[in-house]
């Protein structure tokens, strides 16, 4: 049973439905995955209602879809036939010389299209930071990691996103 | 000079506002004096710029509503769950199956009816199909 003052998972998907699929957008880079990591998040929102507390709801719901985001790219892991495309090389640094400049009109299609190819674990930290607005103290907690590491994911996540759109 | 020397990481927690008074202090100190962390401050500034400016994306349209027929890869196993919970709010069920809402009361009508003619024994329906058996459609 659902604490008091606790929302129906039907309420949570009325009142910050475009919030949630806005964050499973950015973390999945599609909208099939989009709407399945939605569905899963519902899920246990229905599950967890009764140990929500009071609090930021958007941040609550950022950090399950994050943890649901990530336990699906570790089962994938685990099974490569469901792995996507990656691009292995992307983690490598930028050639030398490479272009500084920026299309300072970047469509938020190129800039998805760079979110998703960061490695998982950066792109996690980068979009509860940036799209969600959490603080470091609160997506280390949310994924279970120590502050410098956020720090350093968001770092490294920010600057190998850049460095994608300067190639593109 | 070895990557240690430069800001790195604080960078972007320069950013964001999270680094304490004295390490803001030591990172813009440097900075003042080092062309290279000036260049990686402007690019991981104009990436953070960019993904802060994306839109929000709205879901396509009725996808609430048709999460209680989900059919995704994703929280295969637990979509039963889902739908289980959805189909016992009144609201929901409306929205999602009207049809099969119209329909069910006549389906239990029947269902009674058979129930109480399969009482009787002695017609082969009966003895094909145990008594208990439609009932359970009713649970």
């Amino acid at each position: 049973m659902a604490g008091e003052g606790a929302p129906t998972w039907e309420e949570v998907a009325r009142s910050h439905g475009r919030f949630l699929y806005t964050v499973a957008y950015r973390l999945t880079g599609n909208r099939e995955d989009a709407e399945d990591l939605v569905q899963e998040v519902l899920l246990r929102v229905r599950r967890g209602l009764e140990t929500y507390q009071p609090g930021s709801m958007e941040g609550w719901l950022s950090r399950i879809a994050t943890n649901a985001f990530l336990d699906e790219v570790r089962r994938r892991r685990r099974r490569p036939e469901d792995l996507l495309p990656e691009d292995p090389d992307w983690v490598l640094p930028p050639a030398p010389g490479a272009d500084d400049a920026l299309a300072a009109e970047a469509l938020p299609d190129d800039v998805q299209a760079a979110l998703r190819r960061l490695p998982e674990d950066f792109r996690a930290a980068v979009v509860l930071c940036d799209v969600v607005g959490l603080s470091y103290q609160e997506i280390g907690e949310a994924l279970g990691i120590p502050v410098g590491t956020v720090r350093s994911r968001i770092h490294r996540g920010r600057a190998l996103l850049r460095e994608g759109l300067t190639r593109a | 000079m070895s990557m240690s020397a430069h800001s790195g990481d604080l960078l972007s927690a320069l950013l964001d506002g999270e680094l304490t008074p004295d390490e803001e202090q030591a990172v813009r100190a440097h900075l003042s004096t080092c062309e290279q962390c000036r260049r990686e401050l402007r690019l991981i500034s104009e990436g953070r710029t960019l993904v802060r400016d994306l839109p929000a994306v709205d879901p396509p349209f009725g996808f609430y509503e048709r999460m209680v027929r989900p059919r995704h890869r994703w929280a295969r196993a637990g979509v039963a769950a889902l739908a289980a919970g959805a189909a016992a709010s009144v609201g929901v069920m409306a929205l999602a199956a009207p049809r099969e809402a119209t329909v069910s009361p006549h389906v239990a009508q029947l269902v009674d009816a058979h129930t109480a003619s399969a009482s009787t024994s002695g017609d082969p329906i009966s003895e094909i199909t145990p008594a208990a058996a439609p009932v359970s459609f009713k649970g």
